[in-house]
């Protein structure tokens, strides 16, 4: 069996994949891409706890990321969708009318 | 024990009426909306009618019952009732019934399309959102409330969509938000792997019970105190709060600078509090961060609050859009608040109540009333705003007298929150806290009198005439009374915040 | 406490008076300023009978029976819900003393005479007396106030009008001026309610019914039996906390005063700031901060304010001198009475420091005398200003024949200035060096001080000199002398002038008491609040 520590691990480095995703990349579409890994990194984490302690809560808690996950997307495509229209563009250095 | 727990759910949606009524106005709200399109007072009438049987609900719930919706292996549940969450709740009903009163006269909303009925449901939603929040006592149910109020509060603060300036801070809103909510989760999940629960009381349980590796669970803490934190916009997580109040329809910047910040310090105080308390000690305050004691907490969080409020101060100084320098103020006052955090004891909670309440009138004033001047002015620059005192005499002196209460000079009620709050860091010993504290309550002073300045210390010879219609001046003065009043009389809201301070299970 | 609520009535009818003028319409100007002119006459006619009944004997400082017209009732109780906080209670705490009789009787005279020199004010009127007489009652409950908390609000009341007053009717460079002045004095005043906290959650009262409870009543903070054990600034207390408040506390009042090094906006204020205000400013505003030291600071912390007495006397020869010198510099009429108010303040320093009767009896009587004298002198430049329309001390001169009455008049208001023998201002300087001189460890200070008499001389009668003597400029052949409404405002400050040079012992017979008991409280507080470790047993 593969130890606990393992899933952690690589569920760490999901996660710091995707934050790292977030910081440096520039398209608004694959800064939302980067989120989902986050996400699914910490669903990672919670479904091999869960099963590590043999207590279901971890994994009924995944399933209710998951649907917010799909929602928290639905609005970021929608809102970067009002953007486009406006502006003609995803880059999220382009979107700077506020400084300061 | 399968009857037990239904049982138990049926009893406590007897408690539950409050939550109950939102949700069914948010459903009336999306029905209405489908089929009556066209009428203009409908919708808001119904949000109101919601939101105030809400607060009847909420007023009028039998006694208190404690845990709700226990799942019958433990007594312990996902919710709970205290005068601490009743409270809050009072506090966001009124920062919600504002925001629909201020949207009925708002330009910005009435001009936004046919879409209005989406403006209304979400607040609705919203509000529920809010009303979970300071009520659970369950990680994932932490979560997904977390979540509605950001999801709401997202879509709200792009509603204008087809303001460029709207969609960009809806935009910069959700890629931080969702960050934080990202990170927030992740605390949580590891939470949950050193506990294997996430009902917060028997995480406190187990904490104190075995012995757990600290390193995690400072992750943990840090991870879940970032995620709170930008919801109540403490620094460094605080670069969403300009762009998103600046770009927001005022109604909405309004609302997310008063309710959703008050959501996120009660949930703030309250999962914190439950989670890392130390019920055997005997000395409140010192045991108040007992459990994460092997990392100097308190100190971490008077840190942040430092920074949050020079931050927010020193960068408020140099904005000329009134609109952004609220904004920066708001972040400043959060730093305020968050010393009363330092000290979690209940003298520092109580301080933070009381806090709340008195910002709840003097934030929205300020709004409202830059709100009713920008939409004749078309202008929220402060440049714009020279000689208004002379044009419009009573915005202007109302603007000023919310102003000098943000700054917290007596006689106006912000002052006695800024007593309360610096009097519960002195009584507790954290002088040189509340020596930066009023430092920076007096560099608020500037940018503050930077608008008093130009409303009636210059001259000019614009034209401006205000007709402020009988329903505006009646918001205005309901939000200017208790200014004032509270400033010379502040028995009741002192009474009141210290009834509220009891969390359940203290 | 029976009969008529003699301070309530002094302290608030400027209220009444504010609320009467917002509700005349802004047209009918003569009324609105007789409405002022008849509250503020009153305030005096009060302020009148409360001296014609007031018992020189009785004391004051710390006893609250020896207090006068004290007026004391429950503003905020709050019960104690939760165990934790206790009873939270705040008094309308009303009384005057030696101490503070004085002053009232200045606040009154001067707001009177502000008010007629402020009629000739051609700008938003109403909005002008309305602030005015907000103004007043600040400063009024600031001296009447002897609850911390009361006389917290009414010192903070006193700033936004005074922005405004500054901000609006003021000079060229009247933003500048007022921000300074609002954000120098909010600086000061946010120590002092930190301090303020600081005593609140040490000092305990003993209530009627037995309980013990924080109290903000200066009284009870003036005395060591009532400071709890392990407050944080107890003199039980082992830390150096007390010492930390006292200097915070001090440079809240010291900014008041002016005291150097927190003098700067002093200048700029009254630069800018229209006659009446600077009158105000000079003949009221700058007491709040002696007045301050005397009643709250001296009395609450006797023990640090023995170990500080030098550094006080140290900065009082500072104010002394450097303001004389700055005063000889000046260029404009009234930044050179701005920096004369410095020198003048830093007499009232040295006296408070030699912690003699002597001296402290010279610096309160130096208050209401400055007050008097710089109020005079600040309206005899507004005479000048509202005719030639410019101050430079060098544009005048021989203006003594142009001008007769007006000449008499600032020669009595300018020898009064530098202590002419005769003149009230002479007394009080008697006064402070007697004291300073009889306490040997500033003896020395004191000597350099008479330094700051010469000079005063100096740049007085060089002022004089250009101004009035000399050839007539003939700019100014046409300048009408003083009219009735001017005299009418100068003449009483100038018969107070020479009549309390004359005769002072009416108000010296005032202060005699309570200066007395404070100083004994100071000086024996010492060992009182050094030894304490004895009361506790």
């Amino acid at each position: 069996m593969i130890p606990l520590k393992y899933y952690l691990i690589l569920s760490a480095a999901f996660f710091s994949i995707g934050i790292i995703g977030v910081l440096t990349r520039r398209n608004a579409i694959i800064i939302f891409m980067c989120i989902e890994l986050m996400l699914n990194a910490v669903n990672l984490t919670l479904v091999s706890f869960s099963s590590f302690f043999g207590d279901s809560s971890g994994q009924i808690f995944v399933f209710f990321v998951m649907a917010v996950a799909a929602a928290e997307a639905a609005v970021g495509l929608a809102i970067i969708i009002a953007l486009f229209r406006n502006k003609l563009t995803i880059n999220v250095d382009e979107v700077n009318i506020f400084k300061w | 024990m399968e009857n037990n727990s239904i049982q138990n759910i049926l009893e406590s949606l007897n408690y539950f009426t409050p939550e109950l009524a939102l949700m069914l106005t948010f459903f009336v709200l999306l029905l209405v909306d489908l089929f009556f399109r066209k009428s203009k007072y409908l919708l808001p009438a119904i949000s109101l009618v919601g939101f105030i049987v809400s607060g009847y609900l909420l007023v009028y719930t039998p006694d208190v019952k404690g845990f709700l919706f226990s799942t019958g292996m433990t007594n312990i549940g996902l919710y709970v009732i205290d005068p601490f969450s009743f409270f809050f709740k009072i506090l966001i009903l009124l920062a919600m019934i504002y925001t629909i009163l201020f949207s009925l006269s708002s330009k910005e909303i009435n001009e936004a399309g046919g879409n209005r009925g989406e403006y209304y449901v979400l607040l609705s939603s919203f509000a529920l959102g809010m009303f979970l929040l300071t009520s659970t006592i369950d990680l994932l149910l932490m979560y997904l409330s977390f979540e509605l109020v950001s999801l709401s509060s997202y879509i709200l603060a792009g509603f204008t969509r087809n303001v460029k300036r709207s969609a960009e801070a809806s935009l910069k809103y959700i890629i931080f938000g969702a960050v934080a909510s990202g990170a927030m989760l992740y605390g949580i999940s590891i939470l949950y792997g050193l506990t294997g629960t996430t009902n917060l009381y028997l995480i406190n349980f187990y904490l104190s019970n075995q012995n757990i590796e600290s390193l995690p669970l400072v992750i943990a803490g840090l991870l879940i105190i970032g995620g709170i934190g930008f919801k109540i916009s403490m620094a460094p997580f605080h670069f969403w709060t300009p762009d998103v109040y600046e770009g927001a329809p005022i109604t909405i910047t309004a609302v997310l600078s008063v309710a959703s910040k008050a959501a996120g310090f009660a949930l703030l105080i309250r999962s914190l509090k439950i989670m890392f308390i130390d019920y055997t000690a005997t000395n409140l305050q010192s045991s108040a961060w007992a459990i994460l004691s092997q990392f100097k907490w308190n100190e971490l969080i008077a840190g942040l609050a430092v920074l949050t409020m020079t931050l927010g101060n020193l960068a408020a100084l140099w904005q000329s859009n009134l609109k952004r320098m609220l904004a920066y103020s708001s972040i400043a006052h959060a730093g305020y608040m968050l010393t009363g955090f330092v000290i979690l004891d209940n003298q520092g909670i109580m301080a933070i109540l009381i806090y709340f309440f008195i910002y709840l009138f003097m934030n929205l004033g300020a709004f409202f009333v830059v709100m009713l001047i920008a939409d004749k002015l078309g202008s929220e620059e402060m440049e714009d705003y020279t000689g208004l005192g002379y044009k419009a005499p009573f915005l202007g002196v109302s603007l000023t007298i919310f102003l000098i209460s943000l700054t917290g000079i007596p006689p106006t009620a912000g002052f006695v929150a800024k007593l309360y709050l610096f009097g519960a860091l002195i009584k507790a010993k954290w002088i040189w806290l509340a020596v930066i504290g009023v430092l920076n309550s007096v560099i608020s002073l500037y940018y503050y009198l930077k608008v008093v300045k130009n409303m009636f210390l210059r001259e000019s010879e614009i034209e401006y005439s205000h007709n402020l219609g009988h329903g505006n001046l009646l918001i205005t003065l309901s939000l200017l009374i208790p200014t004032l009043l509270f400033g010379i009389y502040f028995k009741p809201i002192i009474e009141f915040a210290e009834q509220s301070v009891r969390i359940f299970g203290f | 406490m029976s009969g008529i609520p003699y301070l309530t009535l002094v302290t608030f009818l400027p209220i009444l008076g504010m609320i009467i003028v917002l509700l005349i319409k802004s047209e009918k100007i003569q009324l609105i300023r007789i409405t002022a002119a008849i509250v503020t006459f009153l305030q005096i006619v009060i302020a009148a009978l409360m001296w014609s009944k007031f018992n020189f004997s009785a004391a004051g400082i710390n006893d609250q029976s020896s207090f006068q017209f004290v007026e004391k009732v429950r503003w905020i109780e709050i019960k104690n819900l939760a165990d934790w906080i206790g009873t939270v209670k705040i008094d309308y705490f009303l009384g005057v003393d030696g101490l503070s009789m004085p002053m009232v009787l200045l606040t009154a005279l001067i707001s009177f005479l502000g008010v007629l020199a402020s009629w000739n004010i051609s700008k938003g009127i109403k909005g002008y007396f309305a602030l005015y007489l907000l103004l007043d009652t600040g400063m009024m409950g600031s001296f009447v106030a002897l609850d911390f908390f009361l006389f917290y609000v009414f010192w903070e009341l006193m700033l936004l009008p005074m922005y405004f007053l500054i901000g609006i009717w003021g000079g060229p460079r009247k933003e500048y001026a007022a921000i300074k002045f609002f954000i120098y004095t909010l600086f000061g005043s946010v120590f002092m309610l930190l301090v303020m906290l600081g005593l609140y959650f040490s000092t305990y009262e003993i209530l009627p019914d037995g309980s013990k409870v924080y109290t903000f009543n200066m009284l009870q903070m003036m005395n060591p039996v009532n400071y709890s054990k392990e407050g944080l600034l107890s003199p039980f207390n082992p830390n150096n906390l007390r010492f930390i408040a006292y200097i915070f506390l001090f440079i809240g009042f010291a900014i008041k005063v002016p005291m150097f090094p927190f003098h700067t906006w002093l200048p700029d204020a009254h630069v800018e700031a229209p006659t009446p205000i600077s009158v105000i400013l000079a003949g009221i505003l700058l007491k709040l901060g002696t007045y301050g030291m005397m009643r709250i600071s001296f009395p609450i912390f006797p023990e640090i304010t023995n170990q500080l007495a030098y550094w006080i006397a140290v900065f009082g020869m500072i104010n002394i001198v450097y303001g004389a010198l700055c005063a000889m510099a000046q260029k404009d009429f009234k930044s050179l009475i701005a920096y004369s108010s410095i020198s003048h303040m830093g007499y009232v320093l040295l006296g408070m420091a030699s912690l003699t009767t002597q001296g402290m009896m010279g610096a309160l009587f130096q208050m209401f005398n400055h007050g008097t004298i710089t109020a005079m002198l600040f309206m005899i430049v507004g005479v000048i200003y509202d005719r030639a329309h410019t101050r430079g001390v060098n544009d005048f001169g021989g203006l003594a024949l142009q001008m007769p009455v007006y000449t008499g008049i600032t020669t009595v208001a300018f020898f009064a200035s530098l202590g002419l023998p005769g003149l009230s201002g002479f007394i009080s300087e008697a006064f402070v060096f007697l004291g300073a001189f009889s306490n040997e460890t500033i003896r020395i200070l004191a000597i350099i001080s008479t330094l700051g008499i010469l000079l005063t001389a100096a740049y007085m009668l060089w002022t004089m000199q250009r101004i009035y003597f000399g050839k007539l400029n003939p700019r100014w052949e046409n300048l009408p002398d003083v009219n009735k409404l001017e005299l009418a405002a100068l003449s009483p400050l100038a018969v107070v002038v020479i009549l309390f040079g004359i005769y002072p012992s009416p108000m010296l017979n005032l202060m005699n008491t309570s200066v007395n008991k404070l100083v004994e409280i100071v000086v024996n507080g010492q060992v009182t609040f050094s030894n304490l470790s004895a009361l506790i047993k």
